[in-house]
């Protein structure tokens, strides 16, 4: 058999001080009975990393910081100051001792020999993929130079715009709105691609958006997911979905996509794309007009269920059932079983409010809810997401603008969701400027004053963002793009300056989820590979080098510790939630907040205190009052595009790495037969996928898991493979987001598209 | 005592984690899957570079299936711990053993020199062939984090519990799943005995289509 050194060197070629802990494989005598891994030093050794036995380690808390419902509690195992392998934390119910396949992917992630490891410069111009490296005071220093020249040839900063997001939900990479807070009034791409929608929605009914633990769902009588898939997205969720199935409970899903949760449910039902608000409120009249409804309830908690219930009386159950596509028998069936039932709740996906009519429709399933008077019950609800245990200090968010500051006058106020926003209690005379971050390209294309320098963190533009034709227009048109990533990505290739940045393991932080109620510290597990720093570390070096340049011109300090930063993160409130003392107790696992039950004291923030059926506030932001049905989007080519979450990846994230790989090689377009039929298309056919938008290249896998009409593309990146669903979506807006977020959503599963063999 | 891996297809979701908490274990090379998460019905696209599927001696495959959609339903396969293993058998070094106490078969790749006996003969490709290294290498059932009071890591990391360790000659578990795979490249009644036991896929009982 042949050995390549080529390989072997390829592998090798990470630089993790490999020698030491090589060294002590062999004084332990572990290495010779273990077979050949990633790890070996060169063909004569054969080694993998073996398992040496609990007292072999060092154990570290962890906790997952992407944009998920799970957030794992992670425990990580040490020896020699390399990461071995990771666990799931067995305190925490939820991790309950096993992270995803994604989680278990880290240690690859943390030696990959594709990650970042110093700063370069496009020496080239961007795209070019001409790179110089850096030194970190070199990078900081031009970087530092910039933005005082902006300011020096704008009298403001409002030219440096800052782009974060979901990369990192660490609390103390918050920090990296503080940097940009601590050097004066700045532009920011705010919103959520998210969730915008359904958080307004939510927001208009219940006056916030907090849902039920969904540790109580092993214990509900009838669950209906609806439009969500955790079987990919909350893999954690499934053991309690399984749990009260096993008891007999009935668990309906209803999704237009035949899901791995679907496979697993009791009953599957198809629905039209778009079509669920009427759905929603066509079971609410039929448990109406059963006399089914939770009268008591309503008039205790509601506002407007008279002006609904009228509203109800104008929906026409057969014109339900065509725009649905189900027949009524089916859809009172489902409607009486979850109206009988007690207690009984929905899980609303965040797919389904990234339609043109996306708000409407979770409006909709929350009246359907609070009709059966399944609110503010344990084990019920309308489950959407909460940030309920977010209430930290955010202290590395919080810094003050310089004095004598200039920025934007009037600007208009941003919502407490927006992942700009300041904080600041006192309405100042001057304001950050708020892009939205939904319409990237668009806004820094046309803003005025202009957009000169980008920082981009956290975020992988390319990949998440849309419209990206223009994209390369605006990036293209800055005088500076500043990336901090781990990897090589697109948004990286059309970046002047690039910043390697930590990963969990390598900082301290602080971690909670907007699913489950368990909060977890994250430690130091290693010492930083290369020359990554954490995102508070390399504002830190930039504050150092601006007030060098010139003095008081950034409050950021210059000095921190990441440790002492995530102490920071503390309060009374945090404390009194989680029934703890100090954060240090955390080091000896996750802990729970104490249970709750949203709104069972019939409590709602609304302005009227009660479920407001009937909102004023929907009205004020250009909404129907009441829950409205509203036609989707119209279709505008040939097929449906879903791309939704793959189980593989988080955005753009972990698909890149090999281990991926080795289990999902390569993305495909899954096709209806009737579909593939008509386009002449067989399994592994190479078709182009394209719409006004652009167009690219994906094989073909057949299958009626996907109804006609509709073709779905998980949205990934992979690594040097030419491949972005964002080519297709534009970005058009949803109907919901801008009372909460500071922006619509993207109705982005309104995507249209045609396909040809090719 | 047989240990042994109990799959339960009815729960699987076929989300690799217990494949990629294996790497995340022992590092395999890449391209290199000790344990491989196949979807029955539809396996088709999937491919091992690392053995040699079917082995030399031809068996008895898994009935087909009919009527499973495309990646909706698993079975998570590794080396089956067979109780007459053929790797042991063929090994002229003795790096594969059959541990009396607990039925688990070990592989000591200090030991192998890589003649490839053991891939060509296991009748379900659970050997793979490390082209780097020269030598073979396979699942031993995480014996060392079994001897620490640990789990296996696939069954530990498995977010659902659709893999369990058993004992198949407990009769505890006497009747726990069927001996036979469905709708995979599997090979059943083989000489080797496979210890594996597996819980078959049902569909939901109601589906209702557009």
């Amino acid at each position: 058999m042949s050995y390549s050194k080529t390989k072997v060197d390829a592998i090798l070629n990470n630089g993790v001080s490999r020698r030491g802990f090589l060294k002590g494989l062999l004084a332990s005598g572990a290495i010779a009975s273990f077979p050949g891994g990633a790890l070996a030093r060169n063909e004569a050794i054969n080694t993998k990393i073996p398992y040496l036995g609990k007292k072999s380690y060092e154990t570290f808390r962890n906790a997952c910081p992407r944009n998920c419902y799970d957030t794992c509690s992670i425990k990580s195992f040490v020896k020699d100051g390399v990461l071995q392998f990771i666990e799931g934390a067995q305190e925490s119910t939820f991790t309950n001792g096993g992270c995803c396949v994604k989680g278990n992917s880290y240690v690859r992630r943390v030696y990959s020999p594709n990650r970042i490891k110093y700063p370069m410069m496009q020496v080239g111009g961007k795209g070019s993929g001409t790179w110089k490296r850096i030194s970190w005071d070199e990078a900081m220093e031009t970087i530092a130079k910039k933005m005082l020249a902006l300011k020096k040839e704008d009298g403001n900063l409002l030219g440096a715009a800052l782009t974060k997001y979901s990369g990192n939900f660490g609390i103390t990479h918050y920090g990296v709105e503080g940097m940009f807070n601590s050097i004066g009034y700045t532009t920011r791409l705010a919103g959520t691609p998210c969730w915008p929608a359904g958080i307004d929605a939510q927001n208009f009914d219940m006056g916030n958006m907090w849902t039920n633990d969904p540790e109580e769902m092993k214990d509900s009588k009838y669950i209906i997911l609806w439009g969500v898939n955790p079987a990919a997205t909350s893999i954690h969720t499934m053991k309690y979905i399984y749990e009260a199935k096993k008891r007999g409970v009935k668990v309906v899903v209803i999704d237009p996509i035949f899901t791995e949760t679907a496979s697993k449910a009791s009953e599957y039902i198809q629905v039209k794309v778009g079509s669920d608000g009427l759905l929603a409120l066509g079971m609410a009249k039929i448990i109406v007009d059963a006399g089914m409804h939770d009268k008591k309830w309503l008039k205790k908690n509601s506002k407007g269920y008279a002006e609904f219930e009228k509203y109800l009386k104008t929906i026409d159950l057969n014109e339900v059932s065509k725009v649905t596509g189900l027949s009524l028998d089916l859809i009172s069936d489902i409607a009486l079983g979850f109206a009988k039932a007690d207690p009984a709740t929905v899980w609303i996906g965040y797919g389904i409010q990234r339609h043109s009519n996306g708000g409407s429709i979770v409006r909709a399933i929350d009246a359907l809810v609070a009709v059966t008077g399944n609110i503010g019950k344990y084990a019920g609800g309308s489950r959407y997401g909460h940030l309920s245990t977010w209430g930290f200090n955010y202290h590395a968010l919080s810094m003050p603008k310089p004095e004598g500051s200039v920025g934007y006058e009037n600007a208009k106020t941003m919502g407490e969701f927006g992942h700009g926003a300041g904080g600041d209690a006192e309405k100042p005379k001057y304001n950050d400027r708020y892009l939205n971050i939904n319409k990237t390209a668009r806004e820094l294309i046309n803003a005025t004053p202009k957009v000169k320098l980008l920082w981009v963190a956290c975020k992988n533009v390319f990949a998440q963002d849309f419209n990206r034709q223009q994209m390369i227009k605006a990036f293209t048109s800055l005088d500076m793009v500043v990336v901090a990533d781990q990897f090589f990505n697109e948004t990286v290739k059309w970046a002047d300056i690039v910043l390697p940045v930590a990963t969990q393991f390598e900082e301290y932080d602080v971690n909670v989820s907007y699913w489950h109620y368990w909060l977890s510290l994250n430690e130091q597990a290693i010492k930083p590979l290369y020359e990554v720093k954490s995102d508070i570390e390399i504002a830190a070096l930039l504050s150092k080098h601006m007030n060098r340049l010139e003095k008081d011109s950034c409050t950021y300090p210059q000095h921190l510790d990441t440790k002492k930063w995530t102490a920071k993160e503390f309060n009374k409130g945090i404390y009194d939630m989680f029934g703890i003392k100090s954060w240090k107790e955390l080091s000896n696992g996750p802990v729970k907040a104490k249970d709750k039950v949203p709104y069972a004291d019939g409590k709602f923030t609304t302005p009227s205190g009660k479920y407001e059926f009937y909102s004023e506030q929907a009205k004020e932001y250009g909404h129907t009052a009441l829950p409205e049905y509203l036609p989707v989007r119209e279709a505008y080519d040939k097929f449906r595009l879903t791309t939704p979450h793959s189980r593989f990846s988080l955005h753009s994230q972990f698909q890149n790495l090999d281990w991926m790989e080795d289990i999902n090689p390569e993305p495909c377009i899954y096709v209806n037969p009737t579909d593939a039929r008509v386009k002449r298309l067989h399994n592994n056919d190479l078709v182009a996928v394209f719409n006004k938008q652009g167009n690219l290249k994906v094989k073909v896998r057949i299958t009626d898991n996907v109804p006609s009409g509709t073709v779905l593309m998980f949205e990934q990146w992979y690594n040097n493979k030419i491949y972005n669903v964002n080519e297709l979506v534009d970005d058009t807006s949803s109907d919901m987001g801008s009372f909460k977020t500071g922006a619509p959503g993207v109705a982005l599963h309104d995507t249209y598209v045609n396909l040809r063999k090719v | 005592m047989q240990k042994a891996f109990l799959v339960d297809s009815s729960k699987c979701l076929g989300c690799n984690t217990c494949a990629m908490a294996c790497k995340n274990q022992y590092h395999q090379d890449t391209g290199i899957l000790w344990r491989i998460v196949r979807n029955i019905g539809h396996e088709d696209y999937l491919h091992d570079e690392n053995n040699i599927l079917p082995s030399l001696v031809a068996y008895t495959k898994a009935p087909e299936v009919d009527g499973l959609p495309l990646e909706r339903f698993y079975s998570s396969l590794a080396c089956n711990h067979c109780e007459n293993p053929a790797c042991v058998e063929i090994c002229p070094v003795g790096a594969h053993t059959k541990d009396p106490d607990t039925g688990i078969c070990k592989h000591d790749q200090s030991m192998c020199i890589g003649c490839g006996g053991c891939v060509k003969a296991c009748p379900f490709g659970a050997s793979k062939f490390n082209v780097r290294l020269g030598k073979a290498e396979k699942c031993s059932m995480c014996w060392e984090r079994q001897d620490d009071g640990k789990l296996p890591a696939c069954v530990q990391s498995c977010p659902v519990e659709a893999i369990a360790l058993i004992d198949i000659h407990d009769p505890k578990y006497a009747n726990v799943g069927e001996v036979g795979a469905v709708g995979i490249n599997y090979a059943v009644d083989a000489a080797t005995k496979p210890s594996t036991r597996f819980i078959h896929p049902k569909m939901p009982k109601k589906i209702h289509r557009l």
